[in-house]
């Protein structure tokens, strides 16, 4: 096997997104129960568009207007690359993308100890 | 959806159950110290070419904490790494060992083992992408005079006056998200065509979600999906932000096998 490196680090959110409702149904199969599942709360698992929602994307729109007059995207590319008054954004990016490099390297649990079955040698 | 007929403790001593987290080929073993839900330790029951992981479980202890979603993924996940899996849903359980070997593996052997054969060698991967809300929200008001229109009316007014204007403006919004998304998916879904053709399209679970695909692929394969994925991330750097999940279970691809006339 050369798979290097365990799992990404999942977030609970990508646990609950990826096993909830997935998977071999053995009730339809056998007579089982499933034990009573008091599952923890679970906010908009679908995406429904709302009030809320649109206040919200709205309030963001604004956000970008703070203090300045709206701006195209080329200026905001030359704002990244240029000001210091963007460093917190520049700096997201950067961690927006080591964390991605890491994901996708599956180094961020390479250190834990894997509890896993593993494959017996034939 | 809970079936609560839990009134059958009259039937002798039997204190704990059997959770089956996953259908695996006979040849996997537990590392010794493996543990699951409720740090119970991870055994195996096989039975022909197949066997379950399972772990004991009290039938009165309420499932469901992030910890026992977390330990079942583990279990499902650590294991696709070395083996094909079949993942069953979270939290089932049989009453104990036998009827893991009477009521499920004896009974499905023949489907279960040619699943696991045509899985061996892959797993899942979940690709997925998150808009930058600021980057987003501004592209969508640049392509948008109209939302141009709005942003200007509603800024500096006090939000009780411009409550028309700003819903206005979060419809144009979130209707514009919604095509990025559904372009955006495609965008990727052909990036990753050249790798597999096994794909599913998950229903987005956040506002800002751009992109949740998931792909069943060659773990061998897995440098080139980090190299596809990495270009879309470097493409859609500061709009979107890319992530790879895997490999894990195939959740997303387990389907009842048809019964065989």
């Amino acid at each position: 096997m050369t798979t290097a490196g365990g799992p990404s680090s999942s977030s609970l959110a990508d646990v609950i997104d990826t096993i909830l409702d997935k998977g071999l149904v053995i009730d339809a199969y056998v007579r089982v129960s499933l034990v009573g599942i008091e599952l923890l709360t679970i906010d908009a698992r679908v995406v429904v568009a709302s009030v809320d929602t649109y206040l919200r994307f709205a309030e963001a729109a604004n956000r970008l207007a703070i203090g300045s007059e709206p701006k195209g995207l080329s200026d905001l590319v030359s704002d990244v690359k240029g000001s210091g008054s963007t460093k917190s954004k520049t700096k997201g990016v950067l961690e927006g993308v080591g964390e991605t490099l890491g994901e996708l390297l599956g180094g961020s649990s390479g250190g834990e100890r894997e509890p896993a079955p593993r494959r017996r040698q034939k | 959806m809970t079936s609560p007929e839990d009134t059958d403790d009259t039937e002798g001593a039997a204190a704990s159950v059997i959770y089956v987290y996953a259908i695996v080929p006979a040849d996997v073993q537990p590392e010794e110290d493996a543990t699951g839900i409720h740090d119970a330790p991870i055994e195996i029951v096989t039975h022909g070419d197949i066997a379950a992981l399972v772990s004991e479980i009290d039938p009165d202890h309420r499932l469901g904490t992030s910890a026992d979603l977390q330990a079942h993924a583990r279990i499902l996940d650590g294991t696709s790494h070395v083996a094909p899996v079949l993942p069953l849903r979270f939290g089932a359980v049989v009453s104990d060992r036998d009827a893991v070997i009477n009521e499920l593996l004896a009974e499905h052997h023949d489907e279960f083992a040619s699943a696991l054969d045509e899985l061996e060698g892959f797993a899942q991967y979940m690709i997925k992408g998150r808009y930058v809300e600021e980057s987003i929200v501004r592209e969508i008001v640049d392509e948008s005079p109209k939302a141009t229109a709005l942003l200007e009316s509603i800024r500096g007014q006090p939000e009780e006056l411009t409550r028309d204007a700003r819903m206005a403006l979060g419809e144009i919004i979130g209707h514009a998200l919604e095509a990025k998304r559904e372009t955006d998916t495609r965008i990727t879904l052909d990036a990753l065509s050249p790798l597999t053709d096994t794909v599913t399209v998950r229903e987005p679970t956040h506002d800002e979600d751009a992109v949740q695909i998931a792909i069943l692929l060659e773990v061998d394969r897995q440098d080139a999906l980090e190299q596809t994925v990495g270009e879309l991330a470097a493409r859609w750097d500061n709009r979107v932000t890319m992530r790879i999940l895997g490999p894990m279970a195939p959740y997303d691809f387990v389907v009842r096998p048809k019964p065989e006339g």
